[in-house]
């Protein structure tokens, strides 16, 4: 398609390879040229089997736009065309090879982007095919990009098979919450279904892929909603009542309990503006517990710059030298890897690694399993200061996971250390990056939802969970009323006294931060499921039934209202960088521990209510998991 | 012109606070002479458009190029999103139906060539909006011949 006619020249040129030069003179619409194209489009339609109209790509296949552009209006074709073997590549992607026009855009995909080296082309000439070889999954966390990839049909989503046309879908442009990179994605929905999720590009963020997680939690949508507001009857049944009914209930338990005993908790896909109804109303009602899970004992909310990447995900380029601590990027974060991945390919950057063993898919120097590694790097002892002391443009990324620990201050101000010593952070560089996990954690700690949650739940009375399935519920006192406001029956479920439903991110307008500080929306795509609410209103309503009415009952006076706490929170699709440095610290007395650190993620395709209640992950984890 | 204009007009009286067929003249002449200033909202009430659909939230946003295509035919229009989603299914035959006579029309019904003209639009007709980023590829110069150039002995292959 590229052919074009070049003066002087006796066959048409490609103008894909050829560089231009001084004098040519290059005709794109000449006979000549369109000759050639039409040849070219007979060679590729060749082998390629007339069946667009039982094809999920058609309508939208690049093969499709070429030949109405480029091919002739017949084939001269009569001969057999060639058949391929269909391969199994696990639950994800489906393969039609004989669709294949042996563009080889997987394979390179597959090794250059992803990292695995699964895919190849075997066979020459009219043999040639796309395949693993031996028998063989493919088994990488970016394996749905090659539906996107793949020109034609040959590599299509095994979930979407047949399920619709894309001419029928509305595509609303929106952001994933499964972790905390904050995707950019299209949600295609149909009706009030959602029937896939596409990448949309970003190149601050995701470029133009997604992990497996975001494009294939989608069936999570549909299974074991919430539907409407529940009271757990004294035989232990839970019971459909109104949200009259619910509210009132809610609201006589919470005028009984002392105020020092509400606890509220935000779960990991809670949006800033229920998070900001959750604590005012907690606080309205006397009490200073909020918190949002997986922040840890001590959130360290004091200054943005503790909790965020500061580095950038696209910043990450820059680097040379990379040092992972504690953090499990392929599982914890599948687009910035890609984005680690990308800069070792590039520029050779170094990698290392402290923590337990797990897969890279780069070259990468495991030094340690725990804490030990890290003081040795501080004070110099360590054979990889030489590295780090000749980067130009180190990068330091602490996971998320070191929250959770113990000796987490002692263990930040070692990093600090180790940043000071070897330059990283400078006034135009700032290479001390945290790696957060959920989609709510960065807002949360914006926002100043940074209770300890052992104590607070420890003693607590009235414990008021939205959306939060990860807390320790063992150590919920027997006699503590417990609500479960969200969308999933999970986890927490089993534990609650009363149910209030609310909506998943596919249906409601929210504002999420991801772990770089870059606050983006949110935009519903489809219906709620039966009589759920979103999150805040659910807070505003109950606010008022239970006497400490919160001051806004619109979406945008709720955003007044973070704007007071937390501006940045307000200001869309920007990242707002932290200005102050972390120089002003406290001293901080804790030792550092020797327990290694625990790898975060288990299990990659189920992190939280939505992708656990999804079949297709439910699959991917027995599949491809599996050692 | 003269048709829709009088089709229009028997919902000026419901509408309009103003009960002097003035506006109606006001219409006319911005038609042809871009003097007269419509004021923001103006559009909206005359063209006849229910009471509850005038103030809505829209979006204004440019379409993402389709993952699965290179094209880039469709790529940098402006479209207005009316963030509809009063959808349900009808039990019998799994139609989908709406509450909302937008639901429809900004997919596929408006297309702007410049965001200020999906705002101006959406100004004319009252309605509240927000403007989202269009995100742009980053373009790098690279070329074919690079693939095949001499950089040196071979490094330790990289995975
Ligand atoms: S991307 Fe599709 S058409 Fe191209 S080689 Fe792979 S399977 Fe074949
Ligand atoms: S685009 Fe040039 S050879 Fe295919």
């Amino acid at each position: 398609m590229c052919l074009v006619e070049v003066e002087k020249s006796p066959k048409p040129v490609a103008s894909c390879a050829m560089p231009a030069l001084p004098g040519m003179k290059i005709k794109t619409n000449t006979p000549v040229a369109k000759k050639a194209r039409e040849g070219v489009m007979e060679f590729l339609l060749m082998n390629h089997p007339l069946d667009c109209p039982i094809c999920d790509q058609g309508g939208e296949c690049d093969l499709q736009d070429q030949s109405m552009a480029f091919g002739a209006d017949r084939g001269r074709f009569t001969e057999m065309k060639r058949s391929v073997v269909d391969k199994n590549l696990g639950p994800l992607v489906k393969t039609v090879m004989t669709r294949c026009i042996q563009c080889t855009r997987c394979v390179r995909f597959a090794s250059e982007v992803a990292g695995v080296q699964d895919l190849g082309m075997l066979g020459r000439g009219s043999g040639e095919e796309i395949g693993t070889y031996v028998e063989k999954l493919m088994t990488s966390e970016l394996s749905g990009n090659v539906i996107d990839i793949c020109p034609v049909g040959a590599l299509t989503s095994k979930p979407f098979a047949f399920k619709a046309r894309n001419w029928e879908l509305k595509g609303t442009e929106t952001i994933d919450v499964t972790d905390a990179v904050g995707s950019n994605i299209r949600v295609d929905s149909r009706g009030p279904e959602v029937m896939r999720i596409v990448p949309r590009l970003n190149e601050d963020i995701n470029e133009e892929w997604i992990s497996d997680k975001t494009r294939f939690c989608y069936d999570g949508l549909k299974r074991q909603r919430l539907n409407d507001p529940m009271i757990r009857g004294t035989d232990g049944r839970f019971k459909a009542v109104t949200w009259r009914d619910a509210l009132a209930v809610v609201a006589e338990v919470l005028q009984q309990v002392k105020p020092e005993e509400i606890t509220g908790v935000a779960g990991k896909l809670s949006d800033a503006e229920s998070m900001m109804a959750l604590k005012d109303f907690v606080n309205k009602m006397g009490s200073d517990k909020v918190l949002c899970e997986g922040n840890g004992p001590s959130p360290p909310a004091d200054l943005r710059s503790n909790y965020l990447m500061n580095t950038s995900i696209a910043g990450l380029e820059k680097a040379d030298v990379f040092l992972l601590v504690g953090t499990q990027p392929r599982v914890e974060a599948a687009m910035v890897n890609a984005r680690i991945r990308k800069t070792v390919r590039a520029t050779q950057a170094k990698v290392a690694y402290i923590g337990p063993p797990t897969d890279f898919n780069y070259d990468h120097e495991h030094l340690g399993t725990g804490p030990q590694t890290l003081v040795e790097i501080a004070e110099g002892r360590h054979p990889f200061c030489s590295t780090l002391q000749s980067a130009k443009n180190p990068v330091i990324i602490a996971g998320a996971g070191l929250f959770d620990r113990e000796d987490q201050d002692a263990l930040f101000s070692t990093i600090e250390t180790v940043a000071k010593k070897f330059n990283v952070v400078r006034p135009d560089w700032n290479g001390l990056n945290v790696l957060l996990l959920h989609a709510a954690q960065a807002a949360a700690l914006d926002l100043g939802l940074v209770a300890n949650p052992t104590e607070s739940i420890k003693s607590t009375k009235f414990l008021y969970l939205m959306g939060a399935d990860d807390v320790d519920l063992d150590k919920v006192p027997d006699d503590a009323f417990v609500v479960y406001q969200g969308h999933h029956g999970d986890k927490a479920v089993y534990r609650a006294n009363v149910i209030l439903p609310s909506s998943a991110f596919s249906e409601k307008e929210g504002t999420y931060e991801n772990t770089e500080g870059c606050t983006q929306w949110t935009i519903p795509a489809v219906p709620t499921v039966g009589d759920a609410r979103d999150d805040w209103k659910i807070l505003r309503a109950l606010s008022e039934v239970a006497g400490a009415q919160l001051p806004y009952d619109s979406l945008s006076g709720v955003r007044d209202r973070i704007s007071m706490v937390a501006p940045n929170l307000v200001h869309v699709d920007e990242r707002e960088p932290c200005t102050i440095s972390s120089e002003v610290k406290p001293p901080v007395k804790q030792q550092v521990s020797s327990t290694p650190f625990k790898t975060v993620v288990e299990n990659f395709y189920m992190t939280d209510a939505i992708t656990r209640a999804s079949k297709i992950m439910a699959q991917c984890s027995a599949t491809l998991l599996k050692k | 012109m003269a048709a829709p204009l009088r089709r229009s007009l028997p919902s000026l009286g419901r509408t309009l606070l103003s009960p002097s067929p003035a506006p109606a003249r006001m219409l006319s002449a911005a038609a042809s002479d871009a003097l007269v200033e419509i004021k923001p909202g103006e559009i909206g009430m005359v063209s006849g458009i229910p009471e509850e659909h005038l103030r809505r939230k829209v979006v204004i946003y440019s379409p993402a190029r389709t993952a699965s295509q290179q094209g880039s035919g469709k790529v940098g229009r402006w479209k207005i999103n009316f963030v509809s989603t009063q959808k349900w299914e009808n039990p019998l035959m799994g139609w989908t139906s709406t509450g909302d006579p937008y639901a429809n029309v900004g997919e596929a019904g408006l297309t702007f060539d410049s965001a200020d003209s999906a705002k101006a639009f959406a100004e004319k007709h009252g309605w509240d909006y927000v403007v989202r980023k269009r995100h742009t590829p980053l373009l790098k110069a690279k070329s074919y011949a690079e693939n095949f150039k001499w950089r040196g002995p071979p490094k330790a292959e990289q995975a």
